[in-house]
């Protein structure tokens, strides 16, 4: 109490003082953790010990924040109950408060319900509750503020750290994919923010007299943030992920011109837990101290001593110890945790209360509480949750993850990469990691359908999963299949990567960087990125474009919005995605002929006529970008395809358009339509349906050709 | 006592984060602290000294184990206790006087059945031992329990006799005795520089040349005073790899005049030949004389005996322990982060855990502390003047008494 | 019982044995007919047996379980070496009768035989008997009286340390717990009586004291070099162990007695690593050792000690490789003595068994103690706390001055 007067006083000169509040996002909006995670949100995971929680809002503390607020939406009950436990809820120096939500499945969700409270009133620091770190806030805000009193549309401040620039490193480290930022080296502006190796536009090298490409950053997801930040994930309620949504959107932004800038640390840590395999890599830097003072030994979170040996071992009180067991380098031992002789435990954390029996190999696991491990089993690079029971001779191989209560058998071997639970798999998945975000609301719901029903009592449990002998005869659990899409399983496990698989992420890295070598700080025009090869895209992104280009349109259509002005937009998204002109033109003509299907009309000659009214109402657009003969001939394209697939009722009309097109607003020429014509000669007959429709047309065409020469000559 | 507990809460929380940086900062912290614990704690009737010892035991242990490795909190808590039994004892002793003198008058055969051999001379020299450590006097005289006995029955026949105002006085200056001794405390430890500082003219000479190690205040002080005193020397730095608190000093000695050498740790032992003298500051002085001191040091004072250059450590009385060092390397050091040492974003791919066979080739150890034995220490030079190794434990002896190294015997057996 | 392991018994010749008879035969004999008890004069000079020190019979009964059958062989060994010599203080010890002026002597005695009793706590029994037998009427009196069976006991075995150390103790605490502090001499007798008594308990508790205090200097993985059968190391070990600390111990054999098989055998019943060491093997292991622990007979005014033959050579040896020798000993240790050099004290002198029959003309080196210098010891466990060497000379002046 004294200390909150004293602050007061300090602060009385400064009269705009606003308490510097942050916000935490105790959910994680994501499934990876899965299927621990339907049993405990990912916050309370334990990191090291501790639950991954209490590492965020203890830095936030060390860091100044004096209010926190602190989003929870699955399993929301859980995380309210642990800040009452950990006293949290009643700390003096930072006032935390929990904002529920059960309805959020996004990031953007959280930030809108935030919003809607009308909490924040200043700058405020964004965090998710799985990030770990010791960084300073202080420069970094000081900077922010700096900026924003220069330009109010400096909304945010992202920190960055330096990593090495190894094709392979962020892959083995965390598990994330390789990160290509463009930053203004002089103003630290963030230009450009990439998950893979996609060129950058040229705009960005015109635009810019000066740019940093930088492929060794590592993103920390450390936001400081205007309050304007909430507004705009309001505006735009389809921002959902922070990072593809929202930063990205913000970078093509150019109407409203916000911009953010990056903040890079040095000697202080900062990474967030994505997934199991930064979970493994960030305990271990834990271990290791990078994180210091947030490690083991000193008494940050108030729990029970543990004492720091020579080699990295860490021991808490009350262990038993067999004097002949061998506690490997870089440990963590428990209190209360018994190890038997003859047993060898290296690069691990064994959590409180776990009883290991002898002749037990530990090596690079992570063992949380009261977890049993009897005699002779076997445990590479696994992760058992609480109350976990390995009965004897049970071998773990790389990459399991043995979820609550889970009991292996004896002499059961689990195959690596597996994960067990005594919750059956979910039927129905999301096999599609792009949209993994989207689709979590169905994971959401579910979770909390789950979570409710943990309550049910323990041996109901136990008898449900008696049945299971999945995992040996007298285990209990169900091994999750591995998903579909995700059969690389491997790059997010706990495991180390194997050798021929990290031989084969390389080579794949060099293929993709067949590009000049991208040099740290390197800004000059050899730089500029390689002409765009369509197949390299994927068809994901070209989807995920298409959508953004219609939605534009659309906005266009209803708020009439100026053609220049949908054309700056639609200029952006093709940044953002890296499209190449013809993709603009295609996505634009496929949103008009949308448009015209989807206005009511009752039979095809009305439809012909919506149509012919929207191309003519909107051929100056189109006719932007329609410059050349390749877009030309991809908007047929375009057109074609939506006739054979999506919107069948427009397939009688493909002539007609065809002709309209051509004669009557002069957007497709002659040359374009005989040249898509002898692309399609030679393939199949199913393909040819359209090719065989505009015949007459084509013939037309072409004797109209003839005649214009001979009439020339 | 809410209150009291929300303080201690919060101190042990700065403490634990290790908010409060620096002995002497930590020291003057603790004092202070437990001044406010002292101020605040309602004293019953009877044994006072020991409610308030009891009091401030239960806090400094928490303290300690909030911040082991800061061996001043402990030192602090310690030397507190110390002044409330001194003072206690001082309350007694003169409270005895005034009971022997009502005594003739008082109906005092009752006293006297209960208590037949325990004459108020034999009472003041129970007394009188209890604030020194267990020596061979002390093997034969009293049972163990020995430090009860003059606590309580100051109280327990101070109530008997006393009138009710007396009492309360009493209580009360008790209290204000301590806070007054405390008070002092706390001075002393601010003025602990000034104090060692003026001792700098008998230690340097003209024309010599002294060689320290990173930074510490209370060196800082001791070569100014003597360029004050107009002494003209050379000091040679050397800079204290990994935080490089070398650095700030050469500034704050060329800011002062001084001629000024900044050299690398390495470069201390070439050097060493041509020093006449050794002076760095500590982190700590155990009770064998022994020494916690920043990391470098063991290498420096192994250099100075290797020349016989004179090895001599300053410091406040404050970082006198009264504790041995028992595996000092490890159990009283801290590791700190190897980014001081590294840059992690350089090094990221040697800290790859996830290729190869999980754990990385590349460990880093980035100690705070070096114990340097006291066989290699020359001379401590404190705010009481200079001293030879194995004399310490002489000073801790008048700092401190005996029942509270217990104090910390509890907590390490409790870790 | 180690030394009825069988390899002890090779090592004990048939020719020991049948002398060993001989002379146990000769003991009840001397138990039948008990000779009539010496006066105090007599037995100050006749009293010690010249070729073994009485100190060293204290410790072989103490280390033996069965007293008198260990005594007895140290004994035949002894007259089978030298002469024949009559065993007057066995009759001693099992005259038990006490009677009014018996004396000082044949109590200590009777206590000594106690094998968890200290000499220490003997020797004050002792006095204190003397103090309950006493008619002295003043304080002046009883300390004269007290002065000279002190005297008589010191005299009587020169080479016990802790003997003389807790006489000394004992007197100087008599002279300083003046009538003047006590109301009368009664009550200040009967504190003095108190006192003693209760001093086997002080010397229990200090043992717990010297065990606690050294707890935090065994470290988990350490190994600890231990020379000699010490009940305070053996204490400060075992309450390690309880603690689940683990360590290994290094013992030396410690011949000719072999206290260090004892001391492993102690150890494996507590089932931490053991591993034994011929005496000469120490300078060889030494590189894995983290510590040196070892008992003492007696720590002297320098701060050195004296202990069992062998300490001084371990202590150089951990000195040299730089490694910690620790001392552990109850504070009643404390002696006025400060030896110059080795020689320069009583030596205590024990038998020595070759395996083979030396020639006469070989002459053996029986002394049973060293003296370890103050520079090679790097700290004291004490139930004082734990002391540096310095701080030893200094608690002797304090105390003494």
């Amino acid at each position: 109490m004294v200390r909150r007067t004293s602050r007061a006083a300090e602060d009385a000169d400064d009269l705009t003082h606003v308490p510097l509040q942050a916000i935490l996002l105790a959910d994680s909006f994501a499934t990876k953790f899965r299927p621990i995670t339907l049993e405990r949100p990912k916050v309370l995971l334990p990191l090291v010990g501790i639950p991954m929680i209490d590492y965020s809002l203890e830095w936030l503390e060390s860091a100044g924040v004096e209010e926190v607020f602190v989003f929870c939406c699955a399993h929301s009950k859980q995380v309210i109950q642990h800040l009452a436990k950990s006293q949290w809820l009643k700390n003096p120096d930072m006032a935390v408060t929990t904002i529920e939500s059960h309805n959020s499945i996004s990031a953007g969700d959280a930030m809108r319900v935030i919003y809607e409270r009308n909490v924040i009133h200043g700058d405020f620091v964004l965090v998710t509750g799985d990030t770990v770190s010791n960084m300073s806030l202080a420069e970094a805000l000081q900077e922010h503020k700096d900026r924003r009193k220069k330009d109010s549309n400096a909304v945010m401040t992202m920190v960055v750290k330096k990593s090495k620039p190894s094709p392979i490193t962020h892959q083995s480290r965390l598990g994330t994919d390789e990160l290509f930022v463009a930053i203004n080296p002089d103003t630290k502006q963030l230009l450009s923010y990439e998950d893979n190796a996609n060129p950058i536009d040229k705009s960005l090298l015109s635009d810019n007299s000066s740019i940093s490409l930088r492929n060794n950053m590592q993103d920390c997801y450390i936001d400081i943030c205007a309050p304007e930040v909430l507004s705009l994930f309001t505006d735009n309620f389809d921002y959902q992920h922070l990072r593809r949504d929202f930063l990205k959107g913000l970078l093509v932004d150019e109407i409203t011109d916000y911009k953010i800038y990056t903040h890079e640390i040095h000697s202080s840590y900062a990474a967030k837990v994505e997934n199991f395999r930064s979970y493994d890599t960030i305990s271990k830097d834990i271990i290791h101290r990078w994180t210091y003072p947030l490690v083991p030994d000193v008494q940050y979170f108030g729990s029970s001593a543990v004492k720091l040996g020579r080699q990295g071992v860490y021991s808490a009180s009350d262990i038993g110890l067999s004097s002949n067991a061998q506690i490997g380098p870089f440990t963590l031992i428990g209190k209360g945790t018994s190890v038997g002789s003859n047993s060898k435990v290296s690069n691990s954390i064994i959590g409180e209360g776990c009883k290991i029996g002898s002749n037990v190999s530990i090596e690079g696991s992570h063992i949380w509480n009261n977890v049993t491990i009897e005699d002779g089993c076997k445990l590479k690079h696994a992760i058992l949750c609480d109350g976990v029971v390995m009965k004897a001779r049970a071998v773990l191989e790389p990459g399991v993850i043995l979820s609550f209560k889970v009991v292996i058998g004896k002499d059961f071997v689990v195959p690596a990469y597996s994960k067990v639970s005594l919750y059956e798999q979910p039927i129905f998945q999301d096999s599609d990691e792009e949209l993994e975000y989207a689709d979590s609301s169905n994971g959401m719901a579910e979770i909390s359908s789950i979570s409710a029903s943990t309550g049910m009592p323990d041996g109901e449990l136990v008898s449900r999963a008696a049945e299971a002998s999945e995992v040996g005869a007298d285990g209990a659990g169900y091994i999750w299949s591995v998903f579909e899409g995700r059969e690389e399983e491997w790059r997010h496990s706990v495991a180390p990567i194997s050798e021929d698989k990290l031989a084969e992420l390389l080579q794949a890295a060099d293929d993709v960087l067949d590009v000049p070598h991208v040099e740290n700080h390197q800004h000059s025009e050899e730089l500029v990125a390689p002409s765009i090869d369509p197949e390299n895209l994927t068809d994901d992104n070209i989807d995920e474009f298409e959508k953004e280009v219609e939605a534009t349109f659309q906005r266009a259509v209803q708020e009439n919005i100026k053609d220049d002005n949908v054309v700056l937009e639609v200029n952006s998204l093709r940044l953002s995605y890296n499209m190449a002109a013809a993709d603009c033109a295609g996505a634009l003509f496929y949103s008009v002929m949308k448009l015209a299907v989807e206005t009511p009309h009752s039979s095809i000659s009305e439809l012909l006529h919506n149509v012919t009214r929207l191309i003519r109402k909107w051929a100056k657009l189109l006719k932007y970008y329609l410059s050349s003969i390749d877009e030309e001939i991809e908007v047929i394209l375009k057109f074609e395809e939506m006739c054979t697939e999506s919107t069948k009722e427009l397939s009688p009309l493909f002539t007609k358009v065809l002709q309209f097109l051509y004669e009557d607003v002069d957007l497709i020429q002659e040359e374009a339509i005989l040249s898509w014509e002898s692309e399609k000669m030679g393939a199949d007959e199913v393909d040819r349906v359209f090719l065989k429709q505009a015949e007459p047309f084509i013939q037309w065409l072409k004797t109209a050709q003839e005649e214009d020469s001979e009439e020339e000559e | 006592m809410p209150d009291v507990q929300a303080l201690v809460n919060d101190f042990v929380n700065k403490l634990r984060k290790r908010k409060i940086e620096g002995s002497q900062a930590t020291a003057r912290h603790t004092a202070e602290f437990l001044r406010s614990v002292i101020s605040q704690q309602r004293i019953p009737y009877t044994n006072q000294a020991g409610a308030l010892i009891d009091s401030v035991k239960a806090v400094g242990e928490q303290l300690i184990a909030a911040n082991p490795v800061e061996l001043a909190v402990g030192n602090v808590v310690r030397r507190v206790l110390h002044i409330i039994r001194e003072e206690d004892l001082s309350l007694t002793t003169a409270a005895i006087g005034d009971l022997n003198i009502s005594d003739g008058s008082d109906d005092d055969e009752n006293d006297r059945d209960d208590r037949p051999v325990l004459s108020a001379a034999a009472l003041a020299a129970a007394a009188r031992k209890t604030l020194r450590p267990p020596s061979l006097h002390t093997l034969l005289e009293d049972v163990p329990n020995a430090t009860i006995v003059p606590l309580s029955s100051s109280g327990g026949d101070s109530e008997g006799k006393c009138k009710s105002a007396d009492k309360s006085s009493r209580i009360r200056k008790l209290k204000h005795d301590v806070i007054e001794a405390v008070n002092e405390l706390i001075q002393d430890i601010d003025t602990c520089h000034e104090q060692i500082a003026e001792q700098a003219v008998e230690h340097i000479h003209q024309n010599e040349v002294i060689l320290t190690l990173g930074r510490s205040r209370t060196v800082m002080e001791f070569l100014c005073a003597a360029k004050e005193k107009k002494r003209s020397f050379r000091v040679f730095v050397a800079e204290g790899a990994p935080r490089y608190q070398g650095h700030v000093l050469a500034k704050e000695l060329v800011a002062r005049g001084l001629q000024t050498t900044v050299i690398t740790d390495s470069a201390v032992f070439a050097m060493i030949s041509r020093v006449n003298m050794v002076i760095v500051g500590a982190h700590a002085i155990m009770a064998n004389g022994g020494l916690i001191a920043p990391v470098g040091l063991n290498m420096v004072a192994l250099a100075a005996q290797r020349h016989a250059v004179p090895f001599v450590v300053v410091a406040g009385s404050h970082k006198l322990c009264p504790l041995y060092p028992h595996n000092p390397e490890v159990l009283l050091n801290e590791l700190k982060s190897p980014s001081d040492l590294l840059d992690f974003g350089e090094f990221s791919d040697c800290l790859d855990f996830g290729s190869g066979n999980g754990e990385p080739q590349l460990h880093v150890v980035n100690p705070t502390f070096d114990y340097v034995p006291p066989n290699l220490v020359s001379l401590f030079i404190t705010d009481t003047g200079g001293h030879n190794p194995s004399y310490m434990y002489r000073l801790i002896a008048d700092y401190y008494s005996a029942d509270d190294l217990v104090l910390q015997r509890k907590s390490a057996a409790g870790n | 019982m180690w030394y009825r392991s069988p390899s002890f018994i090779l090592d004990n010749q048939e020719q020991e044995k049948f002398l060993l008879r001989q002379q146990l035969d000769q003991q009840n004999d001397d138990v039948l007919n008990p000779p009539p008890p010496p006066s105090m004069s007599e037995i100050s000079i006749q009293n010690p047996n010249p070729n073994i020190s009485a100190y060293y019979q204290t410790r072989a009964a103490h280390h033996a379980v069965v007293t008198s059958d260990w005594l007895a062989q140290a004994q035949a060994a002894v007259s089978g070496g030298v002469t024949g010599e009559d065993t007057v203080e066995k009759v001693e010890e099992d005259d038990r009768v006490v009677e009014k002026g018996e004396s000082v002597i044949e109590e200590f005695n009777s206590w000594r035989k106690q094998p968890d009793l200290a000499e220490a706590v003997a020797a004050i029994r002792a006095l204190a008997s003397v103090i309950r037998s006493s008619k002295a009427t003043t304080m002046m009196e009883l300390e004269i009286e007290l002065k000279k069976a002190s005297d008589s006991l010191k005299s009587w075995d020169a080479t016990s340390i802790s003997l003389t150390a807790a006489c000394d103790l004992f007197m100087r605490y008599v002279t300083r717990t003046s009538a003047l502090e006590y109301e009368d001499f009664n009550s200040a007798r009967s504190r003095l009586m108190e006192r003693a008594e209760k001093f086997g308990e002080i010397s229990y508790k200090a043992r717990r004291i010297i065990s606690m205090l050294s707890q935090d200097f065994i470290f988990d993985g350490c190994t600890i070099l231990v020379h000699g059968f010490s009940r305070v190391v053996l204490e400060v070990l075992k309450t390690a162990a309880q603690n689940k600390k683990s360590f290994r111990v290094f013992c030396t054999e410690g011949r000719p007695d072999r206290t260090g098989l004892r001391f492993s055998n102690e150890m494996a019943k507590l089932d931490v690593p053991v591993k034994l060491l011929i005496d000469s093997a120490v300078a060889y292991s030494m590189d894995e050792v983290d510590m040196v622990f070892v008992g003492a007979d007696g720590v002297v005014e320098s701060g050195g000690i004296i202990n069992m033959m062998g300490t001084y050579q371990i202590a150089l040896v951990a000195h040299s490789l730089n490694k910690p020798v620790y001392v552990a000993a109850e504070s009643y240790k404390f002696a006025r003595l400060y030896p110059l050099d080795q020689k320069d004290m009583a030596p205590a002198l024990r038998p020595i068994d070759f395996g083979v029959p030396v020639p006469s003309k070989v002459e053996i080196e029986k002394s049973a103690r060293d003296y370890t210098p103050p520079q090679y010891l790097t700290l004291l466990f004490t139930d004082l706390g734990v002391l540096t060497p310095s701080v030893v000379s200094d608690e002797l002046i304090q105390l003494y001055l």
